[in-house]
């Protein structure tokens, strides 16, 4: 046997009533949300979706910041799809990507990792390993540039104790960009380690002893608790490392201007290039464009494999 | 910095769309006003004056003078160096505040001015002749766009060729004989490298002072066999001349001198005796302080010039412009005027280790302060450079830079990489 409770029925002037009542609050709220998202929305008009806007536009001209310009259509598209250098520069920068996410968040992890547990000096390497995140780019590339110093840098001093001949490092074709990417990976590991480092301390201690009492190993803890509730952290950091690769410049700028040849030219350098040296500022707007696409697919791919894991 | 380059980019598409709306004008026109009463502000960009105490007090010299004539305007001076001008200017252009005075170096005018982003200074009787008359002919056409003058030589940046004595008496050669062809300075450079037992270069036999690409060190070889990299704009390189050139040098590089071989002190290695011979600048500091190398050290230097068929020396330079949008054109002139005072060129030459570009450098008392200004100032009649580079010279000087080096390092087929970049000069 079951009971419904059903609500008596308003009155015509009860309910209109309400939705008076509703209605003024609902103005009142949507006022006072739209009050609280101006600035917000503002900020977001001026320097985002304006310059967005004003870059597609670009885009679409021959602007070269002389006094004429003229409409091209998607004529600085097609030519980017035929100049050498714009496809060395893609390819570098998605294997530069390719390379230095997957690496630098294995590498964040286990580092994370091992802060996490009850050691001595854990303030120390936790600071330790932060140091490269907060100090200026371009000071820890002039630190790697002696480092890579084929005659007296530290790289070449430690591979000769071990018998090896020196190496040319950023001066060589094939080691060039390979160098880039160890600074790369080295930098971008504070940031990471922090990350996971919160995350870590949040995974559930409770879920963590049920696996312990059911006599889990430490890698079956990890790969069937821990893992798991990485999750979201995991694609936060997959997306921000993302976009910080995709955007890596000030790196290669100061290392090797993008050099030998083509060697280490990434999109973002190409596009400084293109703007500011070459004075192509349209052509440069439609190499930005193609830049936010390539973002935007390798970010869905991203979310794509993040949901497949999650169904996992 | 790396976010800074796409919001740099974004602003300045923003600036451009606002700079569309608006007039970008700030100051009222002074042209045709009297001196005496124009107010405003000159902006001037220049890479001639370090931003150090004694850069800014020789600027503010050049400053007093001008305002002997225009005592109202102000002077704001933006000193930037060579590696940042094109984006100072470009983002200028873009915010709607364009530079009144632009000084830049050889190859810059013809881009800027085919953007009309220079003012013609025919409009201030500047002529061919009056540089003959007053300045250095060989930069002619430097300032020269479509038969006008865009710019007024201030100074002269030239190189010349060096070689240590000692390291030529060691290798069994005479350094009073120094190779000039590029068949003999091989020979020599070949003989004058060392190696260690595992066969690494420990000094180079020949410096081409090319490691961030060999643009310039082509343009010098390929002009000491009598051949010029352009012609009235049009390419001059994709020829038997410009192909035997790139050959060599790729026969020099990792032969003679390891592959972007610099020093920390960005000197030129021959100063140092990191390498035998090679390409230097236009003055060598004979003092012990700072970027001295010692008397000893300039003793044992010999300068002498390519010759390959015609003797010759690089010449870039510092050409000083108007902005095409300046509202003090007039103001402009008259500063640039008081740029070329004999004593302010003085002043820059020595600031710069360049010379001043007036008509008797050899007696600049820059020329006279070192042994290597003197012989390059002496040299002058021998200049050559790019020529008449091409109105896309700015996107072919990173072409250039990118595609030899591919070639020099054996990535890219040397015939080809002329062919091509012969094909994107236009």
């Amino acid at each position: 046997m079951s009971t419904t409770l059903e609500r008596p029925a308003l009155s015509a002037t009860r309910k209109a009533d309400v939705a008076k009542d509703k209605g003024t609050l609902t103005r009142n709220q949507v006022r006072t949300g739209w009050a609280l998202l101006a600035p917000a929305l503002l900020h977001s008009g001026v320097f985002i979706v304006i310059p967005v806007v004003a870059v597609l536009v670009l885009s679409l001209t021959d602007y070269s910041f002389g006094d004429t310009w003229s409409w091209v259509g998607f004529g600085n598209y097609s030519e980017l799809f035929r100049d050498v250098d714009f496809l060395a520069s893609l390819w570098h920068t998605v294997l530069y990507a390719i390379i230095v996410i997957p690496i630098s968040m294995a590498i964040s992890l286990a580092v994370a990792l091992g802060l996490n547990q009850k050691i001595r000096g854990l303030g120390f390497f936790r600071t330790a390993f932060y140091i490269p995140t907060v100090t200026a780019t371009v000071a820890v590339a002039t630190i790697w540039l002696w480092i890579y110093n084929p005659g007296s840098g530290l790289a070449n001093g430690f591979l000769s104790l071990f018998g090896f001949a020196p190496n040319r490092w950023l001066a060589d074709p094939g080691t060039a960009l390979g160098s880039l990417m160890v600074v790369g990976i080295w930098q971008g590991l504070g940031t990471k380690i922090i990350i996971y480092l919160a995350a870590l301390q949040g995974v559930s201690r409770d879920l963590l002893e049920s696996a312990d009492i059911d006599g889990a190993n430490r890698w079956q803890k990890f790969r069937n608790v821990t893992l798991p509730a990485l999750g979201p952290v995991q694609f936060f950091v997959l997306i921000t490392s993302i976009v910080g690769t995709f955007q890596v410049f000030d790196l290669v700028y100061v290392m090797t201007r993008g050099g030998p040849g083509s060697e280490t030219r990434v999109l973002v350098l190409d596009i400084y290039q293109n703007a500011f040296q070459d004075l192509k500022l349209g052509y440069a707007s439609a190499e930005t464009v193609i830049m936010m696409i390539v973002i935007a697919v390798f970010i869905g791919v991203g979310r794509l494999l993040q949901k497949a894991d999650t169904n996992d | 910095m790396r976010r800074s380059v796409g919001l740099t980019l974004l602003a300045a598409a923003l600036a451009v769309v606002a700079s569309g709306c608006g007039s970008g004008v700030i100051d009222k026109s002074t042209d045709g006003v009297a001196p005496a009463e124009a107010t405003g502000t000159l902006r001037v960009l220049l890479p001639s004056f370090p931003p150090s105490n004694e850069g800014r007090a020789q600027f503010q010299k050049v400053v007093e003078d001008f305002q002997q004539k225009y005592p109202k305007m102000k002077v704001e001076p933006d000193f930037a160096t060579y590696n940042n001008l094109n984006e100072k200017m470009s983002t200028s252009i873009a915010a709607g505040i364009p530079y009144d005075v632009m000084v830049t170096g050889v190859g810059w005018i013809q881009p800027f001015a085919s953007k009309r982003i220079f003012a013609d200074l025919g409009a201030y009787g500047l002529t061919p002749d009056v540089i003959k008359e007053k300045s250095i002919a060989a930069l002619i056409p430097a300032v020269t766009y479509d038969g006008k003058m865009y710019g007024y030589p201030l100074l002269a940046d030239a190189r010349a060729v060096a070689l240590r004595k000692s390291a030529f008496i060691e290798a069994g050669l005479d350094p009073e004989k120094p190779p000039a062809s590029l068949a003999e300075l091989k020979i020599a450079a070949e003989k004058l490298t060392k190696r260690d037992k595992d066969g690494n270069i420990t000094r180079s036999g020949f410096d081409l002072a090319s490691a961030s690409g060999f643009r310039q060190s082509f343009t010098t070889f390929l002009a000491s066999t009598g051949t010029t990299l352009y012609e009235d704009g049009e390419p001059n390189f994709d020829n038997q001349a410009g192909l035997d050139t790139l050959l060599w040098i790729k026969s020099m590089i990792n032969n003679v001198q390891p592959y972007g071989q610099v020093n920390a002190a960005q000197q030129p290695l021959v100063y140092s005796g990191e390498a035998a011979m090679g390409i230097v600048g236009g003055a060598v500091d004979c003092g012990t302080g700072g970027k001295g190398i010692g008397q000893k050290n300039c003793d044992d230097l010999k300068f002498f010039r390519f010759n390959s068929g015609k003797e010759i020396e690089y010449l870039g330079g510092d050409l000083a412009s108007i902005g095409s949008r300046s509202v003090h054109k007039d103001a402009a002139w008259s500063f640039i005027q008081s740029l070329t005072q004999p004593s302010s060129l003085d002043a820059m030459a020595k600031l710069n280790r360049k010379l001043p570009a007036y008509k008797d450098a050899s007696n600049s008392p820059q020329a006279k302060s070192n042994p290597l200004s003197k012989f390059v100032a002496d040299g002058l009649v021998y200049a050559a450079n790019e020529n008449e580079v091409p109105a896309n010279w700015l996107e072919m000087r990173g072409n250039f830079d990118i595609q030899l080096t591919q070639a020099v390092l054996g990535q890219k087929d040397p015939a080809k990489v002329l062919r091509n970049l012969a094909g994107q000069s236009r």
